[in-house]
């Protein structure tokens, strides 16, 4: 199937905020039939179709203008780094970027961080906190189950999202500090067009 | 008993220390991205090429400069003494095997029989990047675009493109009625405007025209305000060139405050046909870094083809020194970013982590000789080597190894297997 009409939004195909993008995009009127697999959706009373993509792909794609605007997790957008704007904050999908260290640790502060190794999956907004807080550490790029690290002796502490620090606490983690507030945002490719003024009204 | 020589070189030459190479190889490296990223071939002309080649087209004062000598065959030879006549001879010798247009860069040094002073040298490099066999205007623009980008690349926050037109410096020159035989040295005398400043301009031209002439050129081409204000003033004179340049340049994305239009702009020499531009970097007494313009017959000693172009040449010893006074090159290290030190029991791991860590692309170099550990952390220090790793007895034992973060004194005991991943991530703020 392809896309028919002429604006796009990106929302997370599956995941945690895939349900309340969908709840959010209703909130404004629209009606859609998710239909099973399909990547695809048209809105029955909107000239818009929504794209249902990995999260991680979503800023990308709305920098390259295949879509005009999509939901996705600020931590993301700050991740990739892409040229897009955020059009506002849409108050759910709440977490913390947080820095934790294994129960014990002699890492107790900030400058502890000094020389350590720290596994995440965001190894450019930790580099950012590195820069501003002028930290010299070693970070370990991983993709997945960033938990694991300190126990394999790969990493010293690790940087990681935490929502309610379930994970955190049954791997053994203490959060030592937040170093990001997230929630999901609506975000848009740099260009104007007026289809997306009129979608913004809404 | 053995007479020792002298280990010296000649007069306005220099030795690179490795110091010194590694900041010449960064900014370099950069420059280079750059004219690739645009898609520009590099060519290499001989040091030596026959002495006629090279002071038929200089005249007496450049003949005076150049080093020639004869070889043992008893040829008349001469060292390069630009790179603007060798490349003409190059594009007329291999004119049938060039795509034309043509466009290369050469980086290389040349040699001038001058008298040495500060950033004056008799050995000192060129790096030239040119555009020959069209005479679209969208070279001019990418030309100006692409100096932009290695000011950008090489960091430098402030900039300044000044550019003019030679037709319009000759269409001022004629309404003013100055004869053609005084043209070249009023274009000369207009040069030094922002060197020595109007008064000494005017004092020179009147030496040369009227008193009346010398004041109306000077205010035809001293203006001030910005570049539309100018073409505004000057819009009898002006060559439809300029704004079709200008519209391009925007158009390629040249940041815009960075170009100046400077009507008094002549750039001396005399084979300039059409737009020249000058770059400088403010807040640095050094003049031009970056120079160059259109011509419109590159090769015409050396072949029957008229062959127009666009080039400018990089002063490298100049952007050298800018970069140094204004602090851009420091913490640029020695190529080893890691020691790895010498335990006669465990040398075969040292040798495994110094292999894991070349081929893993990380520059490391191993310590030699069976010293005390104090000796190998000195030799780290003087080289300035960022770190350190030790594989004593008890770590080879559990197939670890400590890594010493000289800058700042932090040692860490981690697998061997992961050295890499801990080097390759570190993060240096």
């Amino acid at each position: 199937m392809k896309p028919t009409n002429p604006l796009r939004i990106a929302v997370q195909s599956n995941g945690r905020l895939s349900e309340p993008s969908r709840e959010y995009l209703r909130s404004l009127g629209l009606q859609f039939n998710l239909n099973g697999r399909t990547l695809i959706t048209p809105c029955e009373n909107y000239k818009l179709d929504i794209l249902h993509l990995r999260d991680d792909d979503i800023p990308e794609y709305v920098s390259r203008e295949v879509a005009d605007f999509g939901i996705v997790g600020e931590n993301v957008v700050r991740e990739k780094e892409s040229r897009v704007r955020i059009v506002k904050r849409l108050g759910f999908g709440f977490c913390k970027l947080v820095i934790a260290v294994p129960e014990g640790s002699p890492i107790q502060s900030v400058n502890d961080l000094e020389g350590e190794r720290i596994a995440t999956t965001y190894p450019h907004v930790l580099a950012g906190f590195f820069r501003e807080n002028r930290i010299n550490a070693a970070i370990i790029p991983i993709e997945g189950s960033v938990e694991i690290a300190p126990s394999l002796n790969l990493a010293d502490a690790i940087c990681d999202l935490t929502q309610t620090g379930k994970t955190l606490k049954e791997n053994h983690l203490v959060p030592l500090m937040t170093i990001m507030e997230s929630e999901a945002v609506l975000i848009e490719s740099m260009i104007s067009r007026h289809e997306k003024l009129e979608f913004l009204k809404l | 008993m053995k007479s020792i020589l002298e280990p010296q070189i000649p007069k306005g030459t220099r030795d690179f220390l490795p110091s010194d190479m590694v900041k010449r190889d960064y900014v370099l490296k950069k420059m280079k991205s750059v004219f690739v990223n645009y898609g520009y071939d590099a060519i290499e002309t001989p040091a030596l090429e026959y002495a006629k080649t090279i002071l038929e087209k200089y005249g007496d004062e450049g003949a005076k400069l150049t080093y020639t000598f004869k070889d043992h065959g008893g040829r008349l030879l001469a060292l390069r003494y630009d790179q603007t006549v060798p490349f003409a001879r190059f594009v007329a010798a291999n004119f049938h095997d060039l795509p034309m247009p043509f466009k290369r860069y050469q980086i290389s040094p040349v040699w001038r029989a001058d008298k040495p002073a500060r950033g004056r040298y008799r050995e000192f490099y060129q790096c030239d990047v040119d555009i020959v066999g069209t005479d679209s205007l969208l070279a001019e623009g990418e030309i100006v675009r692409l100096m932009a980008d290695v000011f950008q690349a090489l960091n430098f926050k402030q900039f300044v493109i000044k550019f003019n037109s030679r037709r319009l410096m000759n269409n001022v020159l004629s309404r003013l009625d100055i004869p053609r035989e005084t043209q070249v040295s009023v274009i000369r005398i207009l040069d030094k405007l922002e060197k020595i400043g109007k008064d000494d301009v005017l004092q020179l031209l009147k030496e040369l025209l009227s008193a009346k002439t010398a004041e109306l050129l000077l205010e035809s081409v001293s203006l001030t305000g910005t570049n539309e204000e100018k073409m505004k003033w000057l819009k009898k004179d002006l060559p439809p060139e300029i704004s079709e340049f200008l519209t391009i340049c925007n158009q390629f994305g040249v940041p815009q405050e960075a170009l100046v239009f400077e009507p008094s702009l002549a750039r001396g020499l005399d084979y300039y046909t059409g737009l020249v531009f000058e770059a400088s970097v403010p807040g640095i007494n050094l003049g031009p870094v970056c120079a160059g313009g259109r011509y419109d017959d590159l090769c015409s000693t050396f072949s029957p083809e008229k062959i127009s172009g666009v080039g400018v040449a990089f002063g490298f010893d100049r952007i050298m020194l800018a970069m140094e006074e204004l602090m851009m090159l420091v913490g640029i290290r020695l190529n080893s970013q890691v020691l790895v030190t010498y335990f006669e029991e465990t040398l075969e791991h040292s040798l495994k982590i110094v292999n894991d860590l070349r081929e893993a692309g990380i520059a490391s170099e191993l310590y030699f000789q069976p010293d005390r550990l104090s000796k190998q952390m000195k030799y780290a220090d003087k080289k300035g080597i960022p770190f350190v790793i030790l594989c004593g007895p008890d770590e080879a034992a559990k197939g670890e190894a400590v890594i010493k973060v000289m800058k700042i004194g932090k040692q860490k005991t981690i697998p061997q297997n992961q050295l890499s991943l801990y080097l390759m991530g570190y993060h240096e703020s």
